[in-house]
């Protein structure tokens, strides 16, 4: 337990000094901030391109913006953060573990439980910041500009997307008790998100398949309840376990 | 009781054995030397008793406890410095001690003064930089602090003393000498002089196998054969002496008594002096440890 509270604390140290952890949060805000920015200028775009459209022959009608557009961009936009924090987050073992940084540590009596554990705390950590920050960010100008009583379950439809966020971090931890480097890891993260829409192909799968997390429109509309993602919600957190207790005897047998 | 037992491990890299049946044991509050030429497997020995690497064969105990590959609760009592260490480039010296010293689960006050303790030590009370800016020298100093602070009852060094200046290898030298007090230590070099300056046990390794394994004094009784070299003022006492001892050879203008004990020796001065020969020079000339690992060797 010492070892993973003095080893975490280092992670954290890591992310703030090497900016990784400002940079990701960036991303974030950036994010956060974008998605009812464009939501509310589309309809000036539209206005500025609507001479040249009905040159064209195309007449738009009044577009009429909401806080749903807003979320919208929310959807469209949070698989380029969340990608952009895996990228980051893709060598956080294989660079240790190539570089030879850990053998001092190691050999001191710290337990490679600790390592990957702590490791995985830092890193649930700050993809749960981002997201929510992020969140915060987009509640706060929808709200402002319109009313975020028109999308229904917005903070279970985050919850969602965090459980996901949560899959894809398990991901590297499992592919990097094996893997030699970091893009090996990311690769592997790919082939999962891969074989994961491949069989969301079937539309009975669907259901069950943690994508299915992803596709928080039909929430907002009222389409879907909470309760039609609780399989792929169950099922993603089961992965994820699976995934974090196979790594543990994985990385005791790893070479470092 | 032995701090460290090595028993007959094996390793081999694909087809390409390493260690064959390594075996040596290190007791307490001992300097342990390892010699034995570039790739003969000192490092690989090193890691398997850290449980960094899974052996073939063999059984390795530290403290009494038996090593595993992987989880390694023996390392506990094991200070290491790898042959070229590498640290976080972002933290500072100090905050790198505090980090060794609470993975060992020393609290907070104990690492402190510790750290200062041995940064002193090492001679990089000073730096108050990050390590990326570090020379190799400055590394392997903080390395030695590093494998110290929680006062470990084995220290496993390798090559300690390879990147640093003169002066710098003294003080290691002289600080592996000092923990000697508390601890056993073990430490793989080249050079051999600094195995005779502060060792009391060593071992060869020479194809796969320890080729040798003592102390350092019985290295010197196995080759007790302490030559004596006399250079005379006038070469025409040659034959006066060559007829009184016949063993003597001449060779390059000297005179050379091989395996002379030290009654041959006093024989050969009392011998001198009542015949009254004038010399420029008499010389003992011990065979060094270089002769030995030759010898270990095959060369
Ligand atoms: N991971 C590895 N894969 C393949 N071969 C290896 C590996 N590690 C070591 N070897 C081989 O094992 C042999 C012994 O290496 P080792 O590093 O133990 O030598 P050493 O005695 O420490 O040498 P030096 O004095 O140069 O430090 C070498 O021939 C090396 O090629
Ligand atoms: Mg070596």
């Amino acid at each position: 337990m010492k070892g993973f509270v003095a080893f975490f604390e280092k992670e954290v140290r890591e992310l703030v000094r090497t900016k990784r952890l400002m940079i990701l949060l960036a991303v974030f805000v950036i994010v956060g901030i974008m998605n009812p920015a464009v939501a509310k200028l589309t309809p000036k775009l539209f206005e500025l391109m609507a001479d040249e459209l009905s040159e064209q022959g195309i007449v738009l009608g009044e577009v009429k913006v909401t806080a749903l557009d807003s979320w919208t961009q929310f959807v469209k936009n949070m698989p380029m953060a969340l990608i952009v924090m895996l990228i980051m987050f893709g060598g956080i073992y294989t660079s240790e573990y190539t570089k030879g940084t850990l053998i001092p540590l190691l050999t001191k009596g710290l337990s490679r439980g600790s390592v990957v554990l702590s490791k995985l705390a830092a890193m649930l950590l700050t993809w749960s910041a981002g997201l929510w920050l992020c969140y915060g960010i987009t509640y706060f100008y929808s709200d402002w500009y319109w009313d975020n009583s028109a999308v229904n379950r917005l903070g279970f439809a985050c919850f969602c997307w965090w459980l996901f966020g949560v899959l894809m971090i398990c991901c590297i931890v499992f592919f990097s008790s094996f893997a030699g480097s970091g893009a090996q890891v990311l690769l592997g993260c790919g082939a999962v998100y891969f074989a994961m829409t491949m069989a969301g192909l079937y539309s009975r799968a669907k259901e069950y398949l943690p994508t299915r997390l992803c596709d928080s429109a039909p929430l907002y509309k009222g389409e879907l309840v909470p309760s039609d993602y609780t399989a792929a919600a169950v099922i993603t957190a089961a992965i994820s376990a699976v995934l974090v207790l196979a790594a543990l005897p994985l990385t005791h047998r790893r070479q470092v | 009781m032995n701090v460290l037992e090595v028993k007959e491990i094996h390793k081999s890299f694909g087809s390409k054995k390493v260690l064959d049946g390594v075996s040596f044991s290190v007791p307490e509050n001992c300097v342990f030397g390892f010699i034995g030429r570039n790739g003969a497997g000192k490092t690989t020995t090193m890691r398997a008793v850290l449980g960094l690497l899974e052996t073939d064969g063999g059984e390795i105990d530290v403290c009494g406890q038996r090593v595993s590959y992987g989880n390694t609760p023996t390392n506990g009592c094991i200070g290491y410095l790898p042959d070229v260490p590498e640290f976080y480039g972002y933290m500072n010296a100090r905050e790198y001690l505090a980090l060794c010293g609470r993975i060992t689960g020393m609290d907070r006050g104990d690492v402190k003064k510790r750290s200062s303790e041995l940064l002193e030590l090492v001679g990089l009370d000073k730096e108050s930089h990050r390590i990326k800016g570090y020379s190799r020298g400055m590394k392997q100093r903080l390395g030695i602090a590093q494998a110290l602070i929680n006062r470990p009852k084995l220290l496993i060094l390798d090559e300690p003393t390879s990147a640093l200046d003169p002066v710098g290898r003294k003080e290691i030298l002289d600080i592996i000498s000092a923990a000697k007090e508390q601890t056993s230590v073990i430490f793989s070099t080249h050079i051999l002089s600094d195995v005779e300056r502060i060792c009391s046990r060593v071992a060869f390794l020479e194809g796969g196998k320890t080729a040798f394994e003592g102390g350092i004094d019985e290295i010197r009784a196995m080759k007790g054969d302490t030559a004596l070299e006399l250079s005379l003022a006038m070469s025409s006492d040659t034959d006066k002496l060559k007829a009184a001892f016949p063993a003597a050879e001449l060779r390059e203008g000297k005179l050379i008594f091989p395996k002379a004990s030290d009654s041959d020796c006093s024989e050969l001065m009392a011998f001198l002096a009542a015949q009254n020969i004038p010399i420029t020079r008499l010389e003992r000339h011990e065979s060094d440890l270089e002769d030995i690992f030759m010898e270990v060797i095959g060369k």
